[in-house]
């Protein structure tokens, strides 16, 4: 292929793909008027459900990122069977449909789960809680960060950390100085992939934690009440959840590039 | 909205009547007609954990799971736990919102929590409640209390085949028709 060719190629695939990608998301804003955007950000379940959101998916990515670096560290580092099922075992969750997660989270943490029924002895109750949404959304969303982190963690010289420990580092102190820093860019892009899968968390959230305003019912959950009686109001509360996922994702870019520039 | 948006159907049946009141004044549909009558109950795991006997007792299970107020059998609930409260006290309704654990989209997962015992009580159709044979003990709510789901049918303006669509109506409205919705608990 020479290489005009090869350009009109890569043109033509972009056009494609980047329609296909924003029409969607287009239409929700072009075929909704003012009044009922201004009706969308007045909505009452709106305000709740922003803040749940923002809550819980900030809480999920705490979490998944703070073991999951754990994890991906470990599994980097070593080969071997158990190294190769643990990596195959945090990616399960990625190809379980979310709804089928929301029945297995509450077949193993419900009143009457597998662990859900030792904690109901002792006056626990997970699922059906602000807790339950968060585990929901962790679960979906850990591959997502230990997948990056894994390639990333892969990709640390290991003579950086022959050095590093040559020099008297132990092994953690070479972990959070030297790996975690050159890794910080993938890390942060893992992340925000992360963050955002939780954010559009819906199936194993209805199952697992509900649906009540203000303890259990996030964003996509907020959209999916309001298009029971009102299409439009579904409509604006849709389209304000793209405009806060695209302005937190814009923030992550930023750090993206800070992470690289440092 | 599928409907309006041109999905392909040649009757509507739904438990909504609005809805459908909705698409025959748009002109999309014949009058719609009422085909069956269905009726709230309470309904409790089997074992009955909490102990419920009646709509009074409502109060004391532990985790309750409704409808949404924007799907008909969460406006029921509504209305039901409203005019009960006119009965037991006007505390009625907060004491028993005091425990909701969830309000579901659908009939079905509103079910399926008390069939997974992660409910202790809710409040469902009888013919849901039916469905799901000794896993569930059905309760009945008072009729003063209760209300009753009325649902419609139609022929749409855009079947396929007008006249077969309004044969199949006519079908569900005889008695044969009605005989066999009568098996599954519809009025």
């Amino acid at each position: 292929m020479n290489r005009r060719a090869w350009n009109l190629v890569q043109v033509a695939a972009t056009t494609v793909l980047v329609a296909f990608l924003l029409l969607p998301i287009a239409a929700l804003a072009l075929t909704l008027g003012w009044r009922d955007f201004l009706a969308g950000v007045r909505h009452p379940l709106l305000a709740p459900a922003l803040r749940l959101s923002l809550t819980t998916s900030s809480s999920s990515l705490a979490l998944v990122v703070f073991l999951g670096s754990l994890v991906a560290w470990w599994v980097a580092r070593h080969s071997g069977p158990l190294s190769r099922a643990i990596e195959a075992i945090t990616q399960l969750p990625a190809v379980i449909p979310p709804a089928v997660a929301g029945v297995g989270l509450l077949l193993a943490f419900g009143r009457r789960g597998l662990v859900g029924s030792l904690l109901a002895r002792h006056g626990y109750g997970l699922a059906f809680t602000t807790s339950a949404v968060i585990l929901a959304e962790a679960f979906v969303s850990a591959p997502f960060f230990i997948q990056a982190a894994i390639a990333a963690f892969r990709r640390v010289d290991e003579n950086l950390l022959t050095v590093a420990r040559s020099l008297g580092a132990t092994p953690f102190r070479s972990f959070v100085r030297v790996a975690l820093p050159l890794s910080a860019p993938a890390l942060v892009a893992g992340a925000a992939m992360s963050w955002a899968r939780s954010l559009g968390e819906f199936g194993a959230t209805l199952l697992f934690a509900g649906n009540l305003t203000g303890r259990t019912q996030t964003l996509p959950l907020a959209v999916y009440t309001a298009m029971e009686t009102d299409l439009r109001a579904a409509q604006a509360l849709a389209l304000i959840m793209v405009v806060v996922a695209f302005a937190v994702l814009l923030v992550l870019r930023r750090m993206y590039r800070e992470a690289l520039g440092a | 909205m599928q409907i309006e948006h041109g999905a392909g159907a040649d009757v509507l049946a739904s438990a909504d009547e609005r809805q459908l009141r909705l698409l025959a004044a748009a002109g999309l549909t014949d009058a719609p007609r009422v085909f069956a009558r269905n009726e709230p109950v309470i309904v409790v795991p089997a074992g009955n954990p909490a102990k419920v006997e009646d709509l009074r007792d409502l109060r004391q299970a532990q985790r309750i799971v409704l409808g949404a107020p924007e799907v008909p059998i969460g406006a029921y609930a509504l209305r039901i736990l409203d005019a009960a409260s006119t009965l037991y006290g006007t505390g009625f309704r907060q004491a028993v919102e005091a425990h909701l654990a969830s309000r579901e989209l659908n009939v079905r997962q509103v079910l399926a929590k008390v069939r997974l015992g992660e409910a202790d009580a809710a409040i469902v159709y009888r013919t849901d409640a039916i469905s799901a044979g000794d896993s569930v003990l059905a309760i009945p709510i008072p009729k003063e209390v209760n209300a009753v789901a009325e649902y419609p049918i139609a022929a749409l303006r855009s079947a396929a085949d007008p006249a077969l669509a309004r044969a199949f109506v006519d079908f569900v409205l005889s008695p044969a028709g009605q005989a066999v919705l009568g098996r599954f608990g519809f009025q």
